[in-house]
């Protein structure tokens, strides 16, 4: 008897703090105060370049409008971090990371729809970033303040000292591949060194982030709207095969793609690349500055990537500012995200040489050239103008992009397996994520 | 509170003992026994900490198993959708498959390694424990930094560190953690690395409870050196058998961080086990219903093996 009363106070204090959790609505509707501190999450490594730069931004931000601003650096699992605190139902006020999280952070419920009436400079916006945020029903879910294409990172020396043009093709940048592969261009009198260094690991969906460049330039697509928001899998059209085939042969046919990449996440591809062992690196702007230090500025060249069969389409990606649910100060959200995305915000990002948290402005009325002087920052602005292509944003893009990544990275590891079979059984298990996000066109 | 306050409760609890015996006594015996709540004072400070760290998060993932979970949005009672989802899912039978084989694996490769090693090291000399000491360091190494150092040695090229001695006797170079077909006992081996030196510190201590004299009859009786393994150290060790088995079975079917950190589930889904899944569904899709679900079926499975393991040897003591 005893034991039951005590087993009976257990479970009410248990149930009170699981009702505490979990009691009230949506968490929309809460006591506003402007004078409430924000707190700012930012993706990118604590303590380095980029958390500097975010602080900066906020610091001229309080100055400017008399909001108080906290920030907080974390690179390692963000998006778990930021789901345990959903969990939690605390949000930080202020989220900035990929802009492939808005489907995500939407249909989650997680964020708050932008009123652009509220963001002064939202007309100064380009039509490109803005579209990027939007949902399929034209509402604004995060305001761009960055944004990036991937450019061809070749090493300079090697492929001159190896007599060969810039590729204008791609028969011609796996041409240079295999040069770099067996032409031993570092000259150590040892075969140590591959073409092509990729980033093929599944994790965090890397392998499909990175083939994306070699897939929309063929004329390929992980899926397509038929329409109306619905989507069908078109990882098995001819197109994508061919664009997988190409890639695939790189790794299996001409052995030119950095041994390990299928388990290699970006930190150790990247190492690759500055340690010398890789000729060939396809990336963002982001880099630049890390390896102009490990490398040298002169070992490297920036080159748009040779077209496909279909255009020179690359992955343009960029970074939101995403105003998160349950803010006791939206005001004050709406603020910061004003002026991160005004003039004055956007060179505030984009200063330094390597301390930036703004890659390519996205305000129409900030130029490139005049902020940085370095031309290989004209070939990236150019490159996302022309060339930049965004992932579509549906409700959830991390299965699509991890199951694109799983195939892409087992196809590179695995030579035995048949592409078209595995690509076929990838849109059979894409068709079934769209089915559950609702938006399957079949 | 006082004696008189808690009287009540042992009245309750024991009535027919109190009506027959006089007061005077029952003070005396809850003088000698101490005050009711004294264990449950000792037990708070564990208790709380139980309570809101392990009990009530285990609680939310059972309920959150049947919810579809938007913090945000209210979470949907879904019923047994997110079980059908997970045990429909092709993904979780491998990797179902997967963890078994790396428990089963990783549990046998540890014990037969960390026997020998400690039937090695037994002893008193002062050498055996500075070697004792250098063999036990990979499980005190954290494991991200084991992870890495491994990776390393992997490296699938001619020049990497294992491949250059494979090289040495004629063989590869193998791809390691990047090739499907030898990706899992890489993950294995890494496993078996880092535990054996664990079981073999438990056998140790178990080898120095089994009783001289046995040996020094078999001795007697003209034993071989194996024999007397076979015969008197092996059974000597049973109870550490099994309680190793558990815990390296556990250990085994939650198997994640290495998994993570080599292969993430790669190449091609060839080393995705339960918790990779697990995570990747519920904390990278978002998904924490259809986490939860496997979550679940996980801890079931772990506990069906702990409670048929403790009824075998039950019966086998019996």
């Amino acid at each position: 008897m005893r034991k039951s009363r005590w087993i009976g106070v257990g479970l009410t204090v248990s149930a009170l703090v699981l009702s505490g959790c979990s009691a009230g609505p949506a968490g929309t509707n809460v006591a506003q105060d402007t004078k409430a501190p924000l707190e700012l999450w930012t993706r990118t490594t604590p303590g380095g370049a980029g958390e500097q730069a975010t602080k900066r931004l906020a610091e001229a931000f309080e100055k400017a409008t008399g909001f108080k601003v906290q920030v907080t650096a974390i690179f390692d699992d963000f998006e778990t971090k930021l789901a345990q605190r959903a969990a939690q139902r605390d949000l930080p006020d202020i989220v900035m990371n990929d802009v492939t999280q808005v489907g995500t952070l939407k249909s989650q419920g997680l964020v708050r729809e932008v009123e652009p009436g509220k963001i002064k400079h939202a007309s100064e916006l380009t039509e490109q970033a803005l579209k990027s945020n939007q949902t399929p029903d034209g509402k604004l879910y995060g305001l761009p303040y960055s944004a990036q294409a991937s450019a061809l990172l070749i090493r300079k020396d090697w492929r001159e000292k190896l007599g060969k043009a810039v590729p204008q093709s791609w028969a011609e940048l796996a041409d240079l591949a295999k040069a770099f592969t067996t032409g031993d261009p570092d000259g150590n009198g040892k075969n140590d060194t591959a073409g092509l260094t990729a980033t093929l690991s599944t994790k965090r969906g890397y392998a499909s982030w990175y083939f994306s460049n070699f897939l929309w330039a063929a004329g390929g697509d992980f899926i397509t709207e038929t329409g109306g928001g619905k989507y069908k899998p078109s990882m098995s059209t001819p197109e994508s095969v061919a664009a997988v085939q190409y890639f695939r042969d790189l790794g299996c046919k001409d052995n030119v793609i950095q041994p390990g990449s299928v388990t290699m996440p970006t930190p150790a591809t990247n190492e690759t690349f500055e340690a010398g062992k890789a000729g060939m690196y396809v990336v963002g702007p982001y880099l630049l500055p890390r390896f102009d230090k490990s490398l040298g500025k002169d070992k490297y060249e920036v080159v748009p990537m040779p077209a496909g069969a279909k255009n020179s389409d690359v992955l343009a990606e960029g970074l939101s500012i995403y105003m998160m649910a349950g803010s006791p100060n939206q005001a004050g959200q709406d603020a910061f995200g004003d002026f991160a995305i005004s003039t004055e915000g956007q060179k505030i990002g984009m200063e330094g040489e390597s301390a930036f948290i703004v890659q390519l402005p996205v305000n129409k009325n900030v130029d490139i050239t005049q902020v940085r002087s370095d031309p290989r920052w004209k070939t990236y602005a150019e490159i996302y103008a022309k060339s930049g292509h965004y992932a579509p944003s549906i409700p959830n893009w991390t299965p699509v992009r991890q199951d694109t990544a799983d195939t892409v990275s087992a196809l590179v590891a695995d030579c035995k397996l048949d592409t078209k079979a595995e690509l076929s059984k990838l849109d059979t298990k894409l068709t079934a994520t769209l089915q559950q996000q609702g938006i399957s066109a079949s | 509170m006082t004696v008189d306050h808690a009287k009540p409760a042992a009245v309750g609890a024991d009535r027919p003992a109190v009506k027959r015996t006089p007061a005077p006594k029952v003070r005396r015996r809850s003088d000698r026994d101490g005050k009711w709540w004294t264990p449950w004072l000792f037990l708070a400070p564990a208790l709380i900490l139980f309570v809101y760290f392990k009990f009530i998060p285990m609680i939310t993932a059972v309920t959150m198993s049947f919810q579809d979970v938007q913090p945000y949005l209210g979470n949907q009672w879904v019923g047994g959708e997110n079980y059908s989802t997970v045990l429909g899912d092709e993904a979780f039978h491998s990797a179902i498959w997967h963890t078994v084989v790396i428990a089963v694996g990783q549990t046998v490769g540890s014990m037969v390694i960390g026997l020998a090693l400690a039937l090695l090291m037994e002893g008193q000399s002062k050498r055996l424990k500075f070697l004792r000491s250098a063999a036990f360091l990979p499980v005190v190494v954290p494991i991200a930094v084991v992870a890495e150092l491994w990776r390393i040695m992997y490296h699938p090229t001619e020049d990497g560190m294992l491949n250059s001695i494979l090289g040495m006797v004629g063989l590869g170079p193998s791809g390691f953690i990047n090739d499907p077909d030898t990706s899992m006992i890489s993950v294995i081996i890494t496993g078996i690395w880092r535990g054996a030196p664990y079981d073999m510190m438990i056998f140790l201590a178990g080898l120095a409870g089994i009783d001289r004299g046995l040996y020094e009859a078999a001795t007697v009786d003209g034993a071989s050196r194996w024999r007397k393994i076979l015969h008197v150290t092996l059974p000597g060790l049973r109870s550490v058998f099994s309680i190793l088995f558990v815990l390296a079975a556990i250990r085994g079917l939650r198997v994640f961080t290495e998994v993570f950190l080599l292969t993430n589930g790669g190449p091609n889904g060839s080393t995705e086990v339960a918790m990779t899944l697990i995570y990747k569904l519920g904390l990278e899709q978002n998904r924490l219903g259809v986490g939860a679900a496997g979550a679940v079926l996980l801890f079931l499975a772990t506990l069906v093996l702990t409670l048929f393991v403790q009824v075998l040897r039950r019966r086998r003591d019996a």
